[in-house]
C-alpha cells in the first residue's frame, strides 16, 4: 500500500488550501454575512440608521489583517520568540480571517490572542502575565477572552508548516549535492539569508493559503539565486519531465505575489479604514452598547429557560418513580454533572 | 450567532454523553455515542476556565498531534469542540489498556501473543516518529486495547516535535520506570531513543508480568537500571559521565537477559536487547524493530482478535475513578487478581527468585 506523503496527511492540507478564486469568494461571503447582520442590528435599533453607514470591503479587512501580520513581527522581535512562534501566529491569523470578519472581531485582540496560543502551541509557553505586562494597554481578558474563539475558528488544527523550515531542508539538501562546492554552508550563506528574507516577505501575501512550504521556500531561493533553486529542482526532478515545467510556472506566480508584498503597508491608508471601521463594526460585538446589552439579556433569558426545564425535568422524573433507580439514571444521564452544556 | 460559533454547536450536537466514567483534576471523562449512529465514543472534557494562562499546555499538545496522526495503532480523536469554559475531546471509545492485561492474572500470555502487542506498539511508535513527534510517556496504561483487540499508543498529553539539534528539550518527561538512562542523567538533547527504551520496558514486563525495572526515586531508577544489565562503562555508553547529573551510581556486573527471561527466543532477547541499548545512538529505532527478525520468526503474532482480554470488561458498570490517561475502565473494576492456577504461583515466585540474581552478589 502506498504511503501517504506526510504533508498530504496533515490538517493544513486537508483544509487550509484554496485557490486565489476561492479565497476571493469566501473573504467576499464573510463580509456580505457580516454586512447584512450589522446591517440589520442598526436597523433594530433605530430604523434608516444603515444607510448613512460605509462598511468595509473585502479588500479593506485585508489590509487590516495584513497590518496586524507585520505587528506580529514587531512583539515577537521585542520577546525575542523564536521565527516558529512569529511564522505559526501569521497563520493563525489568516486562517481566523477566513472564518471571521474584521467587523466582528477587530484584529488587534484577535492578533494578541494568536500570537499567545502560538507560544503554547509551538511549545514555546510564557505566562500570561509576563506576556501582557510588556504589551501597552493590555490586559489578561485582552487576550484570553477570545482564545476559545480562536481556537474553534482554526478548527483546533493548531499544527502549521512553514516555508521557513522547508527552506532550512532545501539548504540542507543543497550542502549535501554530490558537487556541491566545498563549504557551501559558509560561502553561499548569503544566498540562504537572502531567501528566508524573501520567505519572510511571503508571509504578508496570501501564498501561504494557496501553495506548499516547499514550494514558497524554492520560489524564495529562486529570487536569491535562480542557479541554485534550478540546481535542486533538477535534482528531484529529470530534465525536461513535464512536472519541471509546471514547477516553474508555480514558482513564477509565488514571485509575484512575495514581489506585491515587498512594499510595507500603507500606514494612513489603513488608519482610513479603521477610522471606518469604528463606524460599521458590529455594535453586538462592542461592550456596553445597546446591542450588546440587548443580545446578552436574551442568553441570559434562554439560559434561564434552559435551566428551569431541567428543574422542571428532574422534579417530574422523582414524582414518577425511585429518584435512585434505573429510570432516572436512563432518562437524566446527566445529573451529576457540573454543566452547563448538555 | 457566528458561523463559527455555530459550527461548534453542530459539532456539540453530534455527540451524547451517557455516563461519566472519570474524573480527574482537569477533566472529566464520559461515555458517549455519536447521536446519528450510536458508535460509542470517550468524551474527555478538560475544565479550561481555572488556568491563569489560558488553555493548558498538555490539552493543546493533545489537540495539537492528535489532529494530524490518523494511524490504526494510534488513538483516533474524532472531533473537538468547546462548551462554556470547557474543551471537549471526542476519541475513539477504548475499553482496557495493556497495564490491566498484564495485572490480569486470569490471562496466559503466549509468545505470539506478546509478538502482536509489540509489533502493533512499534507500528503505531513508528508513524509517531515518522511524522517528528516524540510521544515522552509510553507506559503499559498508556497503550490501549481496542475491543477487536487493536492496541493504540493513547495521551499525547507529553508530546512534542523533536527539537532542531542544538535546542533543548525538559528531561522531565516519561514516568520512572519507562525513563531512558540518559534522561535520568539530565540529558536536554535527545531523540526518538527515549520512546523506544520505554517500549523495552513494557517488553519486558509483558515477558515478566510484572515492572520489569521498578526504581522507587529517580536515583535508585538508575540503580535499578545499572543491577539489572551492568554499569555502563566509557566504551558501552561514550560520554555519559559529562552528562549534566551524571552521578557514579556502582558498579554493577553485566548479567545476560537470559539469567531472567528464560523463556525467551535468542530473537526476542536479541530486540529486547536493542531496545535498552545504553548509548542512545546505538539503540534500535522503531522503524528497524519492524524488521527485526523477532518479527518474522515463528511462531507468528497473534490476530489482534485473538489476543487476551479483560474479561471484567463484560460487566456494564464501571464505578467513577481518579483518572489517569484515557482508559475509561476503573481499576476496582479489574478482575480480582487472585491466582488462577497452581502454575501461575509457581512461574511469579520464580520470577521472583530470578530477579534477586541480578542484585549485586557481595563483594562484587
Amino acid at each position: 500500500m502506498p504511503k501517504t506523503p506526510l504533508y498530504e496527511a496533515s490538517t493544513q492540507f486537508k483544509n487550509w488550501r484554496y485557490s486565489p478564486g476561492s479565497l476571493a469568494e469566501v473573504r467576499a461571503s464573510l463580509n456580505a454575512a457580516a454586512v447584512a447582520v450589522i446591517r440589520n442590528t442598526f436597523e433594530a435599533d433605530e430604523p434608516g440608521s444603515s444607510s448613512a453607514v460605509s462598511f468595509l470591503t473585502p479588500d479593506e479587512e485585508l489590509l487590516l489583517v495584513r497590518l496586524y501580520v507585520s505587528k506580529i513581527t514587531q512583539l515577537c522581535g521585542f520577546f525575542r520568540f523564536p521565527e516558529e512562534v512569529e511564522a505559526t501566529a501569521v497563520s493563525y491569523l489568516k486562517r481566523f480571517y477566513l472564518k471571521n470578519t474584521v467587523m466582528d472581531w477587530h484584529p488587534k485582540n484577535v492578533m494578541l490572542t494568536a500570537l499567545f496560543l502560538a507560544t503554547k502551541t509551538t511549545n514555546n509557553p510564557i505566562s500570561l502575565e509576563a506576556y501582557t505586562n510588556n504589551i501597552p494597554k493590555t490586559n489578561a481578558s485582552d487576550v484570553l477572552d477570545l482564545e476559545f474563539l480562536v481556537a474553534q475558528s482554526l478548527g483546533f488544527e493548531f499544527a502549521v508548516w512553514h516555508a521557513h523550515r522547508a527552506l532550512w531542508g532545501i539548504w540542507l539538501d543543497l550542502q549535501n549535492a554530490p558537487d556541491a562546492p566545498p563549504n557551501r554552508a559558509a560561502a553561499q550563506s548569503e544566498i540562504y539569508d537572502a531567501a528566508l528574507r524573501h520567505v519572510r516577505i511571503s508571509r504578508l501575501s496570501d501564498a501561504e493559503l494557496i501553495y506548499t512550504p516547499s514550494q514558497i521556500a524554492l520560489a524564495s531561493l529562486s529570487i536569491a539565486s535562480s542557479e541554485l533553486a534550478n540546481e535542486w529542482a533538477e535534482s528531484k526532478f529529470l530534465t525536461g519531465s513535464p512536472s519541471l515545467s509546471t514547477l516553474h510556472s508555480t514558482l513564477a506566480a509565488i514571485r509575484t505575489l512575495i514581489e506585491s508584498s515587498s512594499r510595507p503597508v500603507d500606514v494612513e491608508s489603513v488608519r482610513g479604514v479603521d477610522l471606518r471601521l469604528k463606524l460599521c463594526k458590529n455594535p453586538e460585538k462592542v461592550v456596553g452598547s445597546k446591542a450588546y446589552l440587548a443580545k446578552k439579556a436574551e442568553d441570559e433569558r434562554k439560559a434561564e429557560e434552559k435551566r428551569n426545564k431541567k428543574a422542571v425535568d428532574v422534579q417530574k422524573a422523582m414524582a414518577e418513580g425511585d429518584p435512585f433507580g434505573e429510570e432516572l439514571a436512563g432518562r437524566l444521564v446527566d445529573y451529576d454533572d457540573d454543566d452547563d452544556d448538555d | 450567532m457566528d458561523a463559527v460559533e455555530k459550527a461548534n454547536t453542530e459539532r456539540q450536537k453530534r455527540w451524547v454523553k451517557d455516563q461519566k466514567v472519570g474524573e480527574g483534576t482537569y477533566a472529566v471523562v464520559y461515555r458517549g455515542r455519536e447521536a446519528s449512529t450510536n458508535r460509542k465514543v470517550a468524551i474527555k472534557k478538560i475544565k479550561v476556565g481555572q488556568f491563569k494562562d489560558g488553555l493548558d499546555m498538555s490539552a493543546i499538545r493533545e489537540v495539537k498531534y492528535l489532529r494530524e496522526l490518523k494511524h490504526q495503532n494510534v488513538i483516533e480523536l474524532l472531533d473537538v469542540f468547546s462548551s462554556k469554559t470547557n474543551l471537549n475531546l471526542v476519541l475513539e471509545f477504548l475499553d482496557s489498556d495493556l497495564e490491566m492485561i498484564i495485572k490480569d492474572r486470569s490471562l496466559v500470555f503466549l509468545p505470539a501473543d506478546i509478538k502482536s502487542w509489540m509489533a502493533m506498539t512499534f507500528r503505531g511508535l513508528e508513524f509517531c516518529h515518522r511524522n517528528w513527534i516524540l510521544h515522552r510517556d509510553l507506559k503499559p496504561n498508556n497503550l490501549l486495547i481496542a475491543s477487536d483487540g487493536q492496541l493504540k499508543i493513547a495521551d499525547f498529553g507529553l508530546a512534542r516535535d523533536f527539537a532542531d539539534p542544538g535546542y533543548k528539550m525538559t528531561c522531565q518527561v516519561i514516568t520512572r520506570w519507562y525513563r531512558p538512562p540518559e534522561l535520568l542523567f539530565g540529558s536536554r538533547y535527545y531523540s526518538t531513543a527515549v520512546d523506544v527504551w520505554s517500549v523495552g520496558c513494557i517488553f519486558a514486563e509483558l515477558m515478566l508480568r510484572t515492572p520489569y525495572l521498578a526504581g522507587e526515586s529517580d536515583m535508585d531508577q538508575l540503580k535499578t537500571i545499572f543491577r539489572a544489565l551492568g554499569t555502563p562503562t566509557e566504551q558501552d555508553w561514550p560520554g555519559h559521565t559529562k552528562l549534566p547529573d551524571y552521578v557514579p551510581i556502582g558498579q554493577f556486573p553485566k548479567t545476560p537477559l537470559r539469567d531472567l527471561f528464560t523463556a525467551a527466543t535468542a530473537d526476542a532477547l536479541s530486540l529486547l536487547g536493542q531496545c535498552l541499548i545504553y548509548e542512545p545512538r546505538k539503540r534500535i529505532t522503531a522503524k528497524d524493530a519492524l524488521t527485526h527478525a523477532y518479527f518474522f520468526a515463528l511462531p507468528y503474532p497473534s490476530h489482534p482478535s485473538k489476543l487476551p482480554k479483560c474479561a471484567a470488561l463484560l460487566t456494564a458498570a464501571h464505578p467513577l475513578e481518579e483518572l489517569d490517561g484515557n482508559t475509561l475502565t476503573g481499576k476496582t473494576n479489574r478482575l480480582k487478581r487472585k491466582l488462577s492456577s497452581p502454575d501461575d504461583a509457581k512461574s511469579r515466585t520464580a520470577v521472583s527468585r530470578r530477579l534477586d540474581f541480578t542484585k549485586p552478589t557481595p563483594g562484587s
